[in-house]
This record gives structure tokens, C-alpha cells and sequence, in this order.
């Protein structure tokens, strides 16, 4: 087995299981509180420094996997270790050993019961949540993907809000219930393609348009759950206000994009012909969720929800260029994972500050924040314009990347209306997400300084400050350069858009399902 | 006239279950010439009789199908890994018994029931003929009734032996009556030799041959309890002392279970088309009524109870799947669920002194800051027979599904899954019980080495097989070389 692996030194099994060989220790050894803190953010360090080199020594040249490993792991159903990443794939890593550090200094304070476990549940997420983007057989990446249900299981309900129990539950039984049918989905194409979880292997298999039309839709139900797109989303807006904090900030910043990573590995490469026949149910659903959802967003009166609502919109952004397939949308769609997994994660934390001190997420129990916290006030009105996607934030980009490549994907297909006026609708997201964003940043920090609880808020201090510096960094210097990491995934986008666009079909049989596709279409 | 040749069978394939046999007798004896409150010793003598038969199993155990007694007996390496199973779920059972019976009425008696229950499923493993399987069943059967009437003076475990009573000595009629309709069609209690006469019967023949399926199936479904065969087990279940609970839900099922496959492989491979059919409604039943009833339930040895209705059901798939993979998944499936049950009710049994307390679900409330390690290991059963990832019980899961995708069930797949959706509810449940609440109640743990061992092993099996399954798959796999 030629394995393509620079480091020749298993880095990406460092990644995963770095966290969880620390956490095991820690369980093991130390008992103090403090210990325990500073103990997780050593080992949430070290694995972001092991995490770099992925990013140092990338081949930007290439759509092949890198930094592959591969051991045989249950040979009786030939389910293999096998690891990689590609441009897509590889942000995504190292997205998540950055935001469990800041997840774990977010912690410091406000965690004051059983420290420990929480420190632990998040070590041990970290490893599922890098398995999941590190996977490249189908079986190891499901074995990730519902390992991840334990640790958020236990972070939502131990250490969550007044409804954790009915979140959380929420939660679990949803993700559960869409995932279950991609096993099934898996195991149906285990079989069709000659007993193998490969997914490079399931990638260039040829499934004919029925397998890949029901596989698809059960790809679909799980990833679609997990984005959330609407209208299996109504876990998200319970689980995220219910969360702690950084359950919140791991939640906004990669739970969600699993789902949308999923489109990209496994939808569009294995069921090309089935994505193209969705294309118009998908852009229906993600419309629906820029709209509605921001609609919706306008009316809470809950911070968290505000954001949480905020998040499903703004992945209806994601999933609508992702089902593009053209360079622009599908590009802007990881760079708009990316981005809102920083902005998110921000405004979460935002709102953790305020919960802090006020113990309420209410907007309407805040006003006229600026006077006494005139630090925090900048800090947040920094996020909210990255949020409104202003230009200079990072999300700026990623939202004219996909309108361009949406606007311009009429050259490869043709879909009920105009994907013009499909771009058209999509920017209105752009004027709806200042609305909500704006006015709640009104309500919550300008106005008078009347409530006397109010009043006695201390302005950040310096640890929290120190965790917003870097998303600050990141969300400007992503806004304003973002050459870096979309050169990392050129190459791996556009060999997944030749994927994406190349029938598996026999030519005739792809001619007379074009023909049935448009006769479906004009009538 | 000369004189008739009679050799001496082949006793050595039986030398585990003699060995068992006498060591039941044993331990009556010894229960004798104990004083009082020293008759755990019985327990002890019981548990290393199981650990003796373990290895005499390993020591007799062959590649190839050994007949014994003219083809009364058979010993493979199918029986012999159902052994082993029977052996640790009754071993596991004697630990937890070991504090829970001290001083009971009869405590010696306990543990030579418990052995004489083993024996008879030790003789349903490696039965090849309907004699030997209702000797074996009823051994078991009969024992276990016992067992779970122990507690005399306590009116829901008195009743619930006699319901199980009841309704168990029905099933055994009802298995009768169908051995007869297939001994008159064919002439022989054989399983071959039935399996041979049912292929070269006529078609005259195929409804005799079919009621003959029939009450067979319901027979054994009773004991290995697929809905709608279950109404015994709920009640038995919650009645039973907690130790007999664990012994039951495990080691009989084994035992029905390989029975099970090896009458539909032996006896009644023509009519696989109908037996598949039947079991995909019981199967589809079992987990409709497990999963469901189960969410209903506050007491959690009956919530078990109807999980293991559910569970079975899951098992089933394999069954009906009726390749290799579906066969070695039922093994596979019985191996891993004989660690997650064991521990759970190892920890019920922990938390239980005076009777009735850690049975309520409302007991486990906030074991976590009590007892992190109990709790820890609890949660941990809990999302493996949930069939989450990393434990060993999505694993048990995945076997069966594939086997039964693989023979073309996928919609059996399909709703199997929608229920292991439904049943993720009420395991979780438990675990936010343990997690998520407040302390209610003063807790009152039993300290007990072994039982606390049986805990961490447990844990750490269920752990390390979700990790690496592979050894597992590989041993069931292995063991199916009596039978196919």
C-alpha cells in the first residue's frame, strides 16, 4: 500500500488521539480543580500544535489525500483505519483543535461543578470531532460521527440551562435517528460495491441512478439534520440555548459543519447524478432557511436563540452553494463553514459574558452595556458586523463567493427558474441577518443604562479578552486575505467538482435521464 | 444367537456436563453439612464448578462435529462457544448472588439450581435431537422457575414464579405438540433426519409439516421471549430476586438461541421461505413491544426486561438473515450483550440491600456524585445497548444489520433501525438519571470485591470490544463449524 504521507510519521492519528490519551490521564492522576484546567489546556495546545504541521507542510498542487495512514482494523468486513485529508477536509482540523482550546479557557470560571468531567467530555469530543474529518473509510467516519453523541449528550445536560434535559434529549434522539439511515445507506453500498468502506473506492464506483437516488436521500436525512437545514432544525435552537457556553461554541463552530462536510465527501462525489436531480429541492430548502429562518431569528428574545436561528440561516447559505457546483459557490461554502464557525463561535461566547455576570440571556434584561463595558461593546460590535457579513469580516467573502458562483451556475444546468434570481433571493439574507443582528446589538448594548443590575457589570477581564483576540485575528485577517486558505483548497474543489459533474451513468442512459429531469422540470 | 455388541458410548464429549451434574449434587451435600451462615461457601463451590467446566469445555472442545450416545448428543465447536457464554452468564450470576441470597431460605439450594439450570442449557446447546432438546429445556426450564419463586415470603417473586410457571409450562405443550406433527410426518426426532424426510415428503404433507414449524417456533420463541411469546417475561423479570433477573437474561437466551438456529439448519432448512417469513413478524413484534413498552416503564428490571424483548428481536435479523454472517452475528451479538446486561444489573444488585432499593429509576438519581465510578459504567452499558459507537453494543448492532442487508432484508434493516432509535430513548434516559440529577435518596451500596470486579470487568470489555470487535467476529466465527 503506497501511502502519500510527507511527515511519514502518523500525524493525523496524534491528532485524534492525542486529546483522549490526555484525558485518560488526567481522569487518572490529578483531582484539583486548577490542575485539572491547566492540565486540558496543555493537552488542547499540544494537539493544535500537532495540528499546524497539517497546515505547514500541505500540498497545495494536488487533489490527492495526504498525510495518509492506513491500518486493517475488522478485516471480517473489511473496515479499515484509514486516514487522510484533502484541501476540503484539512481547515476543518485544524477549525477544531483551535476552537477546543478556546472552548476549554471559555470554561476557567464559569465551569465551577464537576470541572473534571467537563474538561474530559471535551478532550474526548476533540478526538471525535477531528476522526470525523480525518476518516476515509465510510465505517470509521460513522463510528466517529456517533461517537460524537456522548460527550455533547453529557456537556448539553449536566452542565446546560433550565431545559437541558429536553435539549438534550432533542439532540440525541434527532442526530440518531437521521444517522441511522446512512448506515443503512453505507451498508447497502458496501455490498453493491464489492464489500468495501473506502470512500475514495465508493467514489469511483459506478452506481447506477436508483441506488444512488435512494443512498442520496439517505446521505441526505443525516447531513441534513446535522447542518440543520430547515425543517428537521428544530433541535438546533433548544440544544444551543440550552448548552454551556463553549457546548454553544463547539456546537455553532463544528457540529454543524460536519453535516455540510458531508455533502462535499459523500453526496456529491458518490451520487453525482442524484445530487444534479436534488439540485432544485435543495435550493428550495436552503432559500426557505435564509428567509424564514432570518424572520424567525428577528423575533427571539433570547440571545443564544437569536444565534442559533442566525447560524441555520447562515448555513442555508452554505448548503445552497454547496449544491452549486461551480468553483465560487463551493469554495465560498467551506470559507463560509469556516468563517461562521470563528463569527459563531464568537457571538456565543459574546453572550457567554453576558450570561456570566447577568445569569440571563434575555435581551430585553440588558441596555445601555456600552457605558460600563465599553471593551466588550467593541468586541461584539465587531462580531455582529462579521455576522451582517460587512466587508473586511471574513463572512464578506464567503457570501460574494457563493451569490458569484450561484449567479453564474446557470452555464452548467438548467433548474426550474433562473439560478439568477436564485442569487437574487439568497442576497437577501444580506439585509435580513443586519436587521436581526443590528437590533439586537442595539437592545442589548446602546439605550440607557437604566437596570441597576446593569450597572455593576465589570467590563472583560483579561482572560477573556485573551480568547477573543485570536477569532478577532482570524475573522479580519480572513476578511481581508483570504488567498491562504482558499489556495489550500483549489485543487481538492475542483476535483471534487469533476466528480460532482461527471455522470456515473452510461452515456444513454444519462441522456434519457437528462431528458427525464427536464421533462420533469418544465412540467 | 450371539451375543449383542454394546459398546461403551463416547462419554468424553460429556465430561463438562457430568462434571456439572455431579458438582450440583455436590453442593446439595455440602449445603448439609454447612452451619448456617456459612453456606456461601455453596456459592463459591458453584462458582469454581463454572470455572472448572469452562476449561474442561476448551479441553474436550473439537473442530469437527463429535456425535455421542448414538447421535443423542452432539459436541461442535457451536456448542462449545454457547457453553462458554452459559458458563460466564451463570458465573456472573453466582457472584451477584453471592451477598443478595446470603442468609436466604435455601441459600445452598440457589446454587445447586443454578447449576442444574446451566446443565440443562448445556444440554439444549449440543442437542441434535427434539429428546435431548426437551431434556434440556425442561431442566432448565424447571430450575429456573425455582429461582425466580426463591424469595417464598416475598409475594411478587412467589407470583411471578408461578406465572412463569404457567405460561412456561404451556410453551413446553406447545413445543410437544409440534415435535409430534413433525415426527409423524417423518418418522424420526432427529433434527437430519427430519430435515431429510421433510425435503422427500409430499406435498400432502406440507401442512402437517407447517403446524409442525409453527409450534416448534412458538415453543422456543416463548423461551428466548419474542413478542408476542413475552407476556411471561416483564413480570418475571421484576419478581425474580435481581441476581436470577441477570441469570435469566442472559444464559436461557443463549442457550434458546442456538437451539433455535440449530433446528431451523438441522431440521427445517426446506422451509426456509416460511420460517423467514414468521420471524420477521415476530422479529419486527419484538422490537415494536420491547422498545416501546419499554419507555413506560419506572422500574428499571422491567424496563430491562422489555429491552431484552427488543434486544432479541434486534437478534432475530441474524436468525433470519440464515447465512454465516448472520449466524456468527447472533453470537456475536449474545457475547457483547452478556457484558452490558451483567454490568447493568451488577450495579442494580450493588445498589441494592434492603430489597427494593436501586430498582426504581428514580433510585439512580444522581448516582454520578455518589459513586462516579458506578455511574461511569452504568452510562457506559447504557449507550452500548443504546448501539452507540465505541462501545461494544453498535458493533452488536452492526453484525446483524449487515447479515440481514447482505440476504436482502433491507427493509427488515430498515425498521430494526427506526426501533434502535426509539430504545436509544429510554437507555439514555437512565443516564440522565444517573447524570443529570440530584441526589434523592441516601445511598446504600453493597461493598463487595468480586461484584465490583464484575463491574470493571464488564466496563472494560464493553469498551475494549466497541474498540477492536475483531477478536469476537473472529472466534463466532469460528465457532460455526458445527453447524454449516
Amino acid at each position: 500500500m503506497d501511502l502519500n504521507n510527507v511527515l511519514g510519521f502518523p500525524i493525523l492519528t496524534w491528532s485524534i488521539f492525542l486529546p483522549t490519551a490526555g484525558a485518560i490521564l488526567i481522569w487518572l492522576f490529578l483531582k484539583n480543580d486548577t490542575a485539572v484546567r491547566w492540565a486540558s489546556l496543555a493537552v488542547s495546545v499540544a494537539t493544535f500544535l500537532v495540528t499546524v504541521p497539517l497546515w505547514l507542510k500541505f500540498d497545495n498542487s494536488t487533489a490527492h489525500m495526504q498525510f495518509e495512514e492506513f491500518h486493517p482494523w475488522i478485516e471480517a468486513f473489511n473496515v479499515n483505519y484509514r486516514l487522510g485529508v484533502d484541501g476540503i477536509s484539512m481547515p476543518f482540523i485544524l477549525l477544531t483543535s483551535l476552537l477546543t482550546i478556546i472552548c476549554i479557557v471559555s470554561a476557567w470560571d464559569c465551569i465551577k461543578v464537576r470541572v473534571k468531567e467537563y474538561m474530559l467530555a471535551f478532550l474526548i469530543l476533540e478526538t471525535t470531532l477531528i476522526g470525523v474529518f480525518a476518516a476515509l473509510d465510510a465505517m470509521l467516519f460513522y463510528f466517529f460521527w456517533e461517537a460524537m453523541l456522548i460527550p455533547m449528550y453529557l456537556i448539553i445536560g449536566i452542565w446546560g440551562g433550565k431545559d437541558r434535559v429536553y435539549a438534550t434529549i432533542k439532540f440525541f434522539l434527532y442526530t440518531l435517528g437521521g444517522s441511522v439511515l446512512m448506515l443503512i445507506a453505507l451498508l447497502a453500498m458496501y455490498f453493491k460495491a464489492g464489500q468495501t468502506f473506502d470512500i475514495q473506492a465508493l467514489m469511483a464506483y459506478p452506481f447506477d441512478f436508483d441506488w444512488q437516488f435512494w443512498v442520496w436521500i439517505g446521505f441526505f436525512i443525516a447531513f441534513a439534520v446535522k447542518v440543520p437545514m430547515w425543517p428537521v432544525h428544530t433541535w438546533l435552537p433548544d440544544a444551543h440555548t440550552e448548552a454551556p457556553t463553549a457546548g454553544s461554541v463547539i456546537l455553532a463552530g463544528i457540529l454543524l459543519k460536519m453535516g455540510a462536510y458531508g455533502f462535499l465527501r459523500f453526496s456529491l462525489p458518490i451520487c453525482p447524478d442524484a445530487s444534479q436531480y436534488f439540485v432544485p429541492f435543495i435550493v428550495v430548502l436552503s432559500l426557505i432557511a435564509v428567509v424564514y429562518i432570518s424572520l424567525v431569528a428577528m423575533m427571539q428574545e433570547d440571545m443564544k436563540r437569536l444565534i442559533a436561528y442566525s447560524s441555520i440561516a447562515h448555513m442555508g447559505f452554505v448548503t445552497l452553494g454547496t449544491f452549486m457546483f461551480t468553483q465560487q459557490a463551493v469554495e465560498g461554502a467551506i470559507y463560509g463553514m469556516i468563517s461562521h464557525g470563528f463569527v459563531a463561535a464568537a457571538l456565543f461566547l459574546c453572550v457567554g459574558v453576558l450570561y456570566d455576570r447577568m445569569h440571563t440571556r434575555e435581551i430585553s434584561a440588558y441596555g445601555g452595556v456600552v457605558n460600563v463595558m465599553p471593551k466588550f461593546a467593541a468586541v461584539m460590535m465587531l462580531f455582529c458586523m462579521a455576522n451582517v457579513a460587512l466587508p473586511g469580516a471574513s463572512a464578506f467573502v464567503a457570501e460574494v463567493m457563493v451569490l458569484v458562483g450561484t449567479f453564474s451556475a446557470d452555464q452548467l444546468y438548467e433548474m426550474v427558474i433562473s439560478s439568477k434570481w436564485v442569487a437574487v433571493m439568497a442576497a437577501t439574507s444580506v439585509v435580513l441577518s443586519a436587521c436581526y443582528t443590528l437590533w439586537m446589538y442595539k437592545r442589548v448594548v446602546f439605550g440607557d443604562l437604566e437596570k441597576a443590575e446593569v450597572k455593576a457589570m465589570p467590563d472583560m477581564n483579561w482572560r477573556e479578552l485573551g480568547f477573543f483576540m485570536p477569532l478577532i485575528l482570524l475573522v479580519i485577517w480572513l476578511g481581508i486575505y483570504p488567498l491562504p486558505v482558499l489556495d489550500v483548497m483549489h485543487a481538492s474543489v475542483a476535483n471534487l467538482i469533476d466528480q460532482a459533474t461527471l455522470s456515473k451513468l452510461p452515456a444513454a442512459h444519462a441522456l434519457a435521464q437528462a431528458e427525464m429531469l427536464q421533462h420533469t422540470v418544465t412540467h | 444367537m450371539t451375543p449383542m455388541n454394546f459398546p461403551l458410548p463416547n462419554v468424553v464429549p460429556l465430561l463438562p456436563e457430568m462434571f456439572v451434574a455431579v458438582m450440583g449434587m455436590a453442593v446439595l451435600v455440602l449445603d448439609m453439612f454447612l452451619p448456617k451462615g456459612r453456606k456461601v461457601l455453596c456459592g463459591y463451590a458453584a462458582l469454581l464448578t463454572c470455572i472448572i467446566a469452562g476449561f474442561l469445555s476448551l479441553q474436550v472442545g473439537t473442530s469437527e462435529p463429535v456425535p455421542a450416545f448414538y447421535g443423542f448428543f452432539v459436541l461442535d465447536p457451536f456448542s462449545s462457544y454457547a457453553k462458554l457464554l452459559i458458563y460466564a452468564g451463570t458465573a456472573l450470576s453466582i457472584i451477584l448472588s453471592l451477598d443478595y441470597i446470603k442468609n436466604e431460605f435455601g441459600e445452598g439450594e440457589y446454587y445447586s439450581l443454578m447449576l442444574f439450570a446451566m446443565l440443562g442449557m448445556m444440554i439444549m446447546a449440543s442437542a441434535p435431537n427434539f429428546v435431548t432438546l426437551y431434556l434440556g429445556l425442561e431442566l432448565m426450564a424447571l430450575s429456573t422457575y425455582v429461582l425466580v419463586a426463591f424469595q417464598r415470603d416475598v409475594l411478587r417473586s412467589s407470583e411471578a414464579g408461578l406465572k412463569y410457571f404457567i405460561l412456561g409450562a404451556l410453551a413446553s405443550g406447545v413445543l410437544l405438540y409440534g415435535i409430534s406433527f413433525l415426527y409423524g410426518v417423518t418418522g424420526s426426532l432427529q433434527f437430519t433426519t427430519i430435515g431429510a424426510g421433510i425435503a422427500h415428503s409430499g406435498s400432502g404433507a406440507h401442512f402437517a409439516v407447517l403446524l409442525g414449524l409453527v409450534f416448534v417456533i412458538a415453543g422456543l420463541a416463548f423461551k428466548v421471549s419474542l413478542a408476542p411469546f413475552h407476556m411471561w417475561t416483564p413480570d418475571a423479570y421484576e419478581g425474580a430476586p435481581t441476581p436470577v433477573t441477570a441469570f435469566m437474561s442472559v444464559a436461557p437466551k443463549v442457550a434458546g438461541l442456538v437451539i433455535l438456529i440449530r433446528v431451523l439448519v438441522d431440521a427445517l432448512p426446506s422451509l426456509q421461505v416460511e420460517y423467514v417469513t414468521v420471524f420477521s413478524w415476530l422479529a419486527v413484534l419484538s422490537m415494536a413491544v420491547g422498545n416501546l413498552a419499554a419507555i413506560a416503564q419506572r422500574n428499571i428490571k422491567r424496563m430491562l426486561a422489555y429491552s431484552t424483548i427488543g434486544h432479541v428481536g434486534f437478534i432475530m435479523l441474524g436468525v433470519i438473515a440464515g447465512n454465516a454472517d448472520g449466524y456468527a452475528g447472533v453470537l456475536v451479538y449474545m457475547t457483547i450483550y452478556l457484558f452490558m446486561s451483567m454490568g447493568a444489573f451488577a450495579v442494580i444488585v450493588l445498589m441494592n440491600r434492603e430489597g427494593i432499593q436501586g430498582e426504581l429509576l428514580d433510585d439512580f438519581a444522581g448516582l454520578s456524585k455518589v459513586r462516579p465510578g458506578y455511574a461511569l459504567a452504568m452510562g457506559l452499558y447504557m449507550f452500548s445497548l443504546a448501539g452507540i459507537p465505541f462501545l461494544g453494543g453498535f458493533w452488536a448492532k452492526y453484525v446483524v444489520f449487515i447479515a440481514a442487508v447482505e440476504a436482502g432484508h433491507l427493509y427488515l434493516a430498515l425498521i430494526a433501525l427506526v426501533f434502535a432509535v426509539v430504545g436509544a430513548f429510554y437507555y439514555i434516559r437512565v443516564v440522565k438519571y444517573i447524570y443529570f440529577d440530584d441526589t434523592r435518596v441516601a445511598f446504600d451500596f453493597v461493598e463487595n470485591r468480586l461484584m465490583q470486579g464484575t463491574v470493571a470487568v464488564t466496563a472494560v470489555a464493553v469498551v475494549a470490544i466497541g474498540i477492536y470487535p475483531q477478536p469476537v467476529i473472529n472466534i463466532c466465527k469460528a465457532a460455526l463449524g458445527g453447524i454449516i
